[in-house]
């Protein structure tokens, strides 16, 4: 019986070793990237948090705790399930790696469910900026800024979140399938990589929109 | 280089060009060669659609009123020629060229790490340039490149989300290229290839990686921004909710200023090959060349705010900039040196590539200085936003990019084609450049510090004498960029075929046939010798 | 090298880890600590970033140039910050004339 991992490789590397370095070194890199993707949006929120304290931590008040909360230990959880689903694999437990993986899709599905249950919440009170935005504040101008970063940031988050859904579903489907072995299972590696950072940048969202006016 | 003798092979023997047909085999290659075409036929469209947008601007320029077009249309043009130039031309040009086919090949690869990922950045490329094509003629772009707001997110009539889309798209392929330039370079390169025993050509394309992956995306992110505040009407950018114009320039130069070391590290990439491989010796003080490649990405980091001094940014902040600004050219600097010392005594024959390369040295080198000054606050304050800054940002891109491309171009046709090119005429055209390009732009730093703004179609009757001069040059030099199209076309199907190694280089490169088989190398190459070692090769490259 | 993984115990303390910074962070979210709110939220946001890139990415097992890769993405983060709020920052300390 060949070695699956050696009718995986790609005829650019020499050694399967070669080849799951290199992806994996791809996807940090990548992540790299996405560090400044979403430092650029943290940097500019630095800037007008400075400048605009009291307004932002109004906005930062009107957050709904209890569903953020929820949210970000959803997506602990689904960290957990993406790291033992490949844990599962690497010990050649196919269907409890397939298992974990649909419940790592599952819960983020709750994540955007939840989320756009938010975003809907905020619409109906008049906190949606650019369609339905209604303030008596006295810094209403820079609470409509705060909730402009707020869906510009949890949207490119949502965005990122849809996209490993969809990724963690396609490798469910070819653990399913019996794609991946102890020996090889480098793409699901890669996926968890971005799963966990992609949480990552929620942690920090939840912190600078949920956490930081809490107390107001 | 190689300790293996590669053999000569007979025309018969099918390459990358012949070993599969039809169109399908080319729109869904994963061969980094094929992939290089392909960007070659895209970069090459874009580059005369730019140069078409600064012919029109150059006429209107003749006269001093605004009659060939009317100011709304001048304003287009101008931002249409700076789009499609920067993204669509400068950025690709080298390394998505001559990089794709080459660095593979450098490095003793079969391929680059991701070539799927190389095919799929073309299509993302493509995309980006047709929406941004569309967004131009169905509702043209008046901003320029820089989409400065409130002016793009408020004020402008034209269809800056279309644009800024285009763009936005077009950024993802440069991350991808980077991206897969890197985890080659680290990964792939064949046994006894040290870092050290690269050639520059690959140090200089992975400076410039690390930047098009740390820089590009936040371009994607203020881009989107404007786009959501043009959207919405939410003032991120504009200060009915508190938000500041300047921010946006700090975020879209903190991507812009590495953009443009994107733009000529690449050419300073080819001019390191041009310059060993012309005077027969290795490039003096190789490891100052290497590391000041790392250099110049590292410290264009560091200089964005240059862009800003008149903007209102704080006075500590635009102080900083300049002393970091007069820092990043030492790097350049040490470059420009060591290539000059690598000429001085060597064996230099005077063939067109070397001759696009000692071009870019001299105008590279005017570009750099004229930065420095710009660099003084005093100076900056007085010439900024004039054609000063427009004759200095062309003197290196033109000057320096565009002639290390065509340089390059020249020097490894024969790898990429197995033709020769007229030597001649290739020469005569050089010239034109050279001449033409001078003239258009030399009158510039004249006109910028007399005072003529940029982006005016309307100018003072005075300096009407400095743009007509100008727009002649322009003339000229659209003719010296029409001769290459024109022979190349003719050299592909009738010139001599060319020798596996016509300039007689080192480079694994030369040590395939012209052109080379799908897979580079039948076995992979186990290398022994320094990057330049024309002492040690002697024997080798056939020189007495 | 990559294809690490850790042990399943290791996985759910760091899950435990990580829930319990979270209910941390919303109880001393409560407190008003003027601008130490926002500073301990994003302390605590910090602590479970390493947590999560530690244990669920492998971060600290990974080859010496990933971890090149990871400082390099924070200090260009930091670069771009810091430079862009020191111009905030010091605006004040020496306005223009007429200012």
């Amino acid at each position: 019986m060949t070695d699956p991992s050696a009718l995986m490789l790609r005829e650019q590397f020499g050694t399967p070793e070669q080849q799951r370095e290199s992806a994996t070194f791809g996807m940090w890199i990548f992540l790299a990237t996405e560090v400044m993707l979403f430092g650029a949006l943290f940097t500019a929120f630095a800037v007008y948090r400075m400048k605009y304290p009291l307004g932002f931590d109004e906005g930062s008040a009107d957050m709904n705790i209890l569903l953020g909360s929820i949210n970000t230990a959803v997506l602990i959880a689904s960290s957990l399930t993406m790291a033992l689903s490949i844990h599962a694999v690497a010990i050649n437990k196919q269907v409890r790696g397939y298992l974990l993986l649909l419940a790592t899709a599952a819960l983020g599905l709750v994540f955007l469910t939840i989320k756009f249950v938010e975003y809907y919440q905020h619409y109906e009170q008049h906190k949606a900026p650019g369609i339905s935005f209604v303030s008596d504040k006295p810094q209403a101008a820079e609470m409509q800024m705060f909730y402009v970063f707020y869906f510009v940031m949890t949207g490119f988050h949502a965005i990122h979140m849809t996209i490993g859904v969809c990724l963690v579903l396609v490798l469910a489907l070819r653990t399913a399938a019996g794609s991946f072995r102890p020996a090889y299972h480098t793409p699901l590696e890669a996926v968890g990589l971005y799963w966990h950072f992609v949480d990552i940048v929620w942690v920090f969202l939840f912190a600078i929109f949920y956490i930081s006016g809490l107390h107001g | 280089m190689s300790t293996l003798a590669t053999p000569v092979r007979a025309a018969a023997t099918p390459n990358y060009l012949t070993s599969e047909r039809g169109i399908l085999s080319w729109l869904l290659t994963t061969d980094h060669k094929r992939i290089a075409l392909l960007y070659v036929f895209s970069v090459t469209a874009f580059f005369f659609i730019g140069g078409f947008f600064a012919l029109l601007m150059r006429l209107e320029l003749v006269t001093p009123e605004t009659d060939l077009v009317s100011p709304h249309t001048y304003n287009e043009l101008f931002s249409m020629h700076g789009i499609i130039m920067v993204w669509f031309f400068l950025i690709p040009s080298i390394p998505n060229t001559l990089g794709n086919f080459l660095i593979p090949m450098m490095i003793g690869a079969k391929d680059l790490a991701f070539p799927k990922l190389n095919l799929a950045s073309w299509y993302v490329f493509m995309l980006g340039g047709m929406v941004t094509l569309w967004a131009m003629f169905r509702g043209g772009i008046d901003t320029g490149w820089t989409f400065y707001t409130p002016f793009s997110t408020v004020y402008s009539q034209t269809y800056v989300t279309g644009a800024a889309l285009g763009v936005f798209i077009s950024g993802f392929a440069s991350i991808m290229t980077g991206l897969n330039f890197i985890a080659t370079i680290h990964r792939l390169r064949a046994p006894g290839l040290t870092w050290f025993r690269l050639p520059l050509f690959v140090w200089s394309h992975y400076a410039t990686s690390v930047i098009l992956v740390l820089a590009t995306p936040v371009l994607a992110v203020v881009l989107s921004m404007v786009a959501v505040e043009r959207i919405f009407q939410v003032g991120i950018f504009s200060t009915p909710l508190g938000g500041d114009p300047v921010l946006f320039q700090h975020l879209f130069w903190f991507y812009s200023h590495p953009a443009v070391y994107i733009m000529v590290l690449p050419g300073m990439a080819v001019v390191s090959e041009l310059v060993a491989a012309y005077s027969r010796r290795p490039v003096f003080g190789y490891t100052f060349v290497a590391f000041a490649s790392i250099a110049i990405a590292v410290i264009g980091f560091l200089v964005w705010g240059h862009h800003m001094f008149v903007a209102g940014q704080s006075v500590y902040s635009a102080l900083y900039f300049s002393l970091l600004s007069y820092m990043v050219a030492v790097p350049s600097a040490i470059k420009v040196f060591n290539w000059t010392a690598t000429v001085y005594k060597g064996s230099v024959s005077w063939e067109t590539p070397m001759l696009y390369a000692i071009g870019f040295i001299g105008l590279f080198t005017i570009g750099g200085m004229t930065g420095l000054f710009l660099a003084a606050l005093g100076i900056d304050v007085h010439v900024t936003d004039t054609y000063f800054v427009i004759a200095h940002f062309h003197y290196i891109m033109v000057g320096g990019t565009v002639m290390a491309y065509l340089g390059g171009i020249h020097y490894w046709w024969p790898k990429i084609s197995g033709k020769m090119y007229p030597e001649g005429l290739s020469k005569l055209s050089a010239l034109t450049v050279f001449l033409g390009f001078n003239l258009t732009f030399f009158p510039q730093f004249v006109l910028g510090y007399l005072g003529m703004p940029r982006r005016y179609a309307a100018y003072p009757a005075e300096f009407q004498y400095l743009h007509i001069l100008s727009t002649a040059g322009a003339t000229i030099l659209g003719a010296g960029y029409l001769m290459p199209l024109c022979y190349f076309f003719w050299a592909w199907r009738h010139a001599p075929e060319a020798p596996p190694n016509p300039w007689r280089a080192t480079g694994l490169e030369w040590q395939t046939p012209s052109p080379p088989p799908k897979h580079n190398f039948e076995v992979t190459p186990v290398v022994t010798h320094n990057a330049y070692d024309y002492e040690g090769m002697k024997e080798e490259l056939g020189l007495d | 090298m990559a294809g690490q993984v850790l042990s399943t115990k290791s996985y759910l303390l760091t899950f435990a880890a990580l829930l319990a910074l979270t209910f941390t962070t919303v109880m001393v979210g409560y407190i008003d600590l003027g601008w130490g709110s926002m500073f301990m939220a994003v302390l605590i946001a910090t602590m479970k970033a390493i947590l999560i890139a530690s244990f669920f990415m492998h971060a600290l097992l990974e080859a010496k140039l990933v971890k090149l890769v990871i400082a390099g993405a924070l200090l260009w983060f930091l670069i771009m910050v810091t430079l862009t709020l020191g111009d905030y920052v010091t605006r004040a300390w020496m306005p223009y004339p007429g200012k």
